[in-house]
């Protein structure tokens, strides 16, 4: 079965990681113990203490506090909410919603007119890091679009329960 | 009595093997360290090294020797490596980001399939001229050769002068249907002289139109490209090795090894056709004794480290291909199709975790074979660890005993990644491993055989390389060949191939000539057959003078070579051409024309089906094709004369068990070198040499011939 060493995950994390190791990543089986793994690299790469638990995003991790709540902090180190809420509602927000916007990221007529669809990025208030982009149409709520179910994870997928 | 001989060397990515014959078809092979920043030093190391077996020294063998073959690895290299020359390209404006884009299909070429379906893991290569160095100019000659766009010179002037300043070794023009019209190319072969005499620059300039004439424009700039980049850095390779060559008192020309099955010199204008030869020796090898032996249909099977390739010789003739892809390239090159199918004798062999099944590569541990090598740190089962596991391998006879494996390793591996997982005990799950290979090369094989219009017992099937004798008899079993082989050579098949080769030229040229199927009757054509003939004609023409002109550097007039003429015809409107060989010089006649289609229709009929034959939509004959060929000495094959059935108890060696069919045998070991002719062996036999094993299991026996040619036969009902 695959497995790998920490310092080839920590180039996967980096992106340094050789083109054949990685091709080879991605068509092996899954390691068995990448998870645990992928936990301890990412927590030497963070400038922070508090224990992260699961990773939700390329600069968001889920992290348990000492008073044993779950909340989503950046890599930065800004805390947003506690897991199950929708952390953008927390982010700063840049909104395009006019065609000169537009213009700044596509070709004029290549992109969707604002009547019918807004462009929402969403930054890390610490250090101004893109986190996320969602393109809906105007008035559209916020979208929640990872809510993971920790615990049954942990007990069944990984077998053990998250103390 | 005077001794001539033939020298062949493959000069691999790591170890360069060289191989002598004698007349009487005895042989040595030498082994050495490929050294690339000098090849000819690792060659004469080897040299030494099999030349010791004689007592003799190169010095005492070069001066009769009449053939000296190259073959290697360092071409593609130094492609796989970028480490080839610094190039500029022209190209039609428009296309200049040809290298960037190439076709898509470049980011998977030579994926498993599975990787194939998985686009995450497809990547785009290194473009092997970058970006800036690429320029457009505008002119369009038309598909039918006529100029719709005259040429901008001016901003050939300017790229041109920009190359120069970019100090590039070397420039290649290709330009759209240059192979329909080669005007434009020549202007800018002009242009570019003019620029680079003010300049006071002399840059080699490289025309798709002069070196590769052939439709599919971007699998031909490929090839332009891979001509200049990593061919012509090997001439100074061949170089050193001449001089060796003739340090040692040799007179004979050095010749290399080419995709389609012939040796050219390696003076040779289309040294890219060298780029590919690895698995062709052994083809070549198999089609000579067949020939000898009069065989007209050969099945060639050869199981490495990492693949088990398969080629089918039929009525005599390989099977071209006329774009292969090599180290994720598109070429346009002449290449004797060979399938890699399946895999090799170091694939992993592992348990899908989803399925619970058994599941075979498709990587390996190629050359360190698996778990039981000691010397390298694998930690997954192959193959290998398998047959060291139930007997197969003799773990003390590795390399002739170089490396002695661990069969305790093996246990362990199998146990573990195999044999625990799915509840089975290890050796019935070895063999379950060994299995699930043979039946899956046993239907690729048969796949082969019958979607060509053939039934395997057409076929004589030849089975060769490290690892085809211990696995012979479980992919051709219950297949009814007419016959099946293994050289007692089999492990140095390819180099004896290589020497087996003819020197022989092969250039193919775009022509795009159709006659309509209105211009047929039963009478025979009333349409002009003329501008056909016209269009063939002169294309046969032309590539007779460049082959000529190629035979001319090795001092060889015009009228020792023979020639052969052949045309790639497809249904007009179809995709896929085939290569039928005719036996006139000229289309004179409207016999000339039937010949053709006749011949056509029958490979057609074979290759697909008969009822798939459209003559109704008129034929398209798209390449012309001819080769010249100049006979050269090869190897004899051996003639010794036949002793008894019962094997010399000389070649006995000490016996061992072998796990076959769920219970262990007491195996009959024999050295293959001291066997005699005329010896049979009945399963459980195994036969060793140092780089290769034959397993003779039960229900089956092999006789040894005077040719020193093992034939297997199965003999249960």
């Amino acid at each position: 079965m695959a497995t790998y060493t920490k310092d080839q995950l920590k180039q996967l994390v980096n992106g340094t990681v050789d083109k054949y190791t990685l091709h080879d990543m991605q068509s092996q089986f899954k390691d068995p113990d990448r998870f645990h793994k992928i936990l301890e690299v990412w927590q030497e790469h963070v400038d922070w203490d508090d224990r992260i638990i699961l990773p939700l995003a390329e600069n968001l991790f889920v992290v348990l506090k000492e008073d044993g709540k779950r909340i989503i902090k950046s890599r930065s180190g800004y805390e947003f909410c506690e897991v199950h809420e929708n952390w953008k509602l927390h982010a700063r927000v840049f909104l395009r919603n006019t065609e000169e916007q537009f213009d700044e990221l596509y070709p004029r007529k290549m992109a969707c007119h604002p009547d019918w669809m807004e462009i929402r990025e969403y930054y890390d208030p610490n250090d101004g890091t893109l986190l996320e982009v969602e393109a809906v149409p105007p008035g559209y709520p916020a979208i929640h679009d990872f809510q993971p179910d920790i615990d049954t994870f942990y007990n069944e997928w990984l077998g053990q329960p998250l103390q | 009595m005077e001794k001539s001989y033939i020298m062949s060397m493959d000069a691999g990515g790591t170890m360069t093997d060289v191989f002598f014959v004698d007349r009487d078809g005895k042989f040595v092979v030498g082994k050495a360290q490929t050294t690339p920043h000098d090849e000819s030093e690792g060659f004469a190391a080897s040299c030494v090294d099999a030349l010791k077996q004689w007592d003799m020294k190169p010095d005492d063998v070069f001066p009769e020797v009449i053939t000296g073959i190259y073959s290697g690895t360092s071409m593609l290299n130094r492609l796989l490596e970028r480490k080839g020359q610094n190039l500029g390209v022209i190209v039609t404006a428009g296309q200049e980001d040809y290298f960037q884009l190439e076709r898509g299909i470049q980011t998977y070429l030579g994926y498993s399939y599975q990787d194939r379906l998985k686009v995450v893991t497809h990547r785009h290569n290194e473009p092997i001229v970058p970006r800036k160095q690429m320029f457009g100019v505008r002119g369009r000659i038309d598909c039918f050769g006529k100029q719709a766009i005259p040429l901008y010179e001016d901003e050939v002037r300017d790229a041109v002068r920009q190359l120069v300043g970019m100090d590039v070794k070397g420039i290649v023009v290709n330009l759209l249907y240059s192979f329909a019209n080669s005007d434009h190319e020549q202007r800018v072969k002009a242009v570019a002289n003019e620029v680079m005499a003010e300049a006071g620059a002399d840059i080699p300039l490289y025309l798709s139109s002069d070196l590769y004439p052939v439709m599919q424009d971007f699998a031909r700039l490929n090839t332009v490209t891979v001509e200049a980049y990593a061919a012509e850095p090997s001439r100074g390779q061949f170089k050193r090795i001449a001089d060796r060559v003739s340090g040692y008192g040799g007179d004979t020309q050095l010749r290399v090894m080419a995709s389609h099955g012939g040796t050219i010199s390696m003076d040779a204008k289309e040294l890219a056709r060298t780029l590919i030869s690895g698995p062709i020796g052994g083809m070549v090898g198999a089609r000579y004794i067949a020939e000898k032996l009069g065989e007209k249909n050969i099945v060639c099977s050869d199981i490495g480290g990492t693949s088990f390739d398969l080629g089918l010789i039929t009525d005599g003739e390989f099977t071209m291909k006329a774009q292969p892809d090599m180290a994720k390239f598109m070429l346009k090159l002449p290449l004797i199709e060979i399938d890699s199918v399946g895999a090799g004798t170091g694939s992993y062999a592992r348990v899908n975790p989803i399925s619970n099944r058994i599941e075979i590569g498709p990587d390996s541990a190629g050359s360190k074979v698996g778990m039981c090598n000691p010397q390298a740190s694998e930690t997954t089962p192959t193959l290998s660890d398998c047959n060291v596991l139930l007997g197969n391998l003799n773990p003390y006879n590795f390399l002739g005993g170089d490396v002695v494996l661990d069969p305790d390793a093996a246990y362990r591996g199998v146990k573990e990644h195999i044999a625990d997982p799915l509840g089975l005990g290890v050796h019935e799950a070895a063999e379950g491993v060994l299995e699930l290979f043979e039946d899956h090369l046993r239907n690729e094989v048969f796949a082969r055989i019958f979607g060509k219009g053939y039934s395997p017992d057409d076929y004589v099937i030849y089975s060769y390389g490290g690892g085809g004798p211990l696995h012979v008899c479980g992919y051709t079993a219950g297949l009814k060949f007419a016959d099946v082989v293994v050289p007692a050579w089999a492990a140095g098949f390819s180099a004896f191939g290589c020497a087996c080769a003819d020197f022989e030229y092969r250039l193919d040229r775009t022509v795009n000539a159709a006659f309509p199927a209105s211009d047929m009757d039963p009478e025979g054509f009333k349409g002009a057959v003329s501008g056909y003939a016209e269009a063939i004609n002169s294309a046969w023409a032309s590539l007779e003078t460049r082959v000529a002109e190629e035979f001319d550097k090795s001092g060889i007039s015009s009228d020792q070579v023979e020639y052969k003429h052949i045309v790639r015809v497809q249904y007009a409107g179809q995709l896929n051409d085939v290569e039928v060989t005719v036996d006139f010089e000229r289309v004179e006649s409207a016999e000339h024309l039937q010949q053709i289609i006749d011949r056509f229709e029958d490979a057609y009929s074979k290759a697909y089906s008969r009822a798939a034959r459209s003559p109704e939509l008129g034929y398209q004959t798209t390449n012309v094709v001819v080769t010249g060929t100049v006979p050269v000495e090869k190897p004899a094959l051996p003639v010794e004369t036949v002793s008894s059935e019962t094997p010399p108890e000389s070649a006995r060696k000490e016996g061992r068990k072998v796990y076959r069919g769920g219970q262990w045998h007491e195996a009959d070991i024999y050295d293959m070198d001291k066997v005699l002719p005329g010896n049979v062996f009945k399963g459980v036999s195994v036969l060793e040499s140092p780089a290769t094993t034959l397993v003779i299991p039960p229900g089956f026996e092999a006789r040894l011939d005077e040719h020193r040619l093992f034939h297997i036969k199965e003999i249960k009902g």
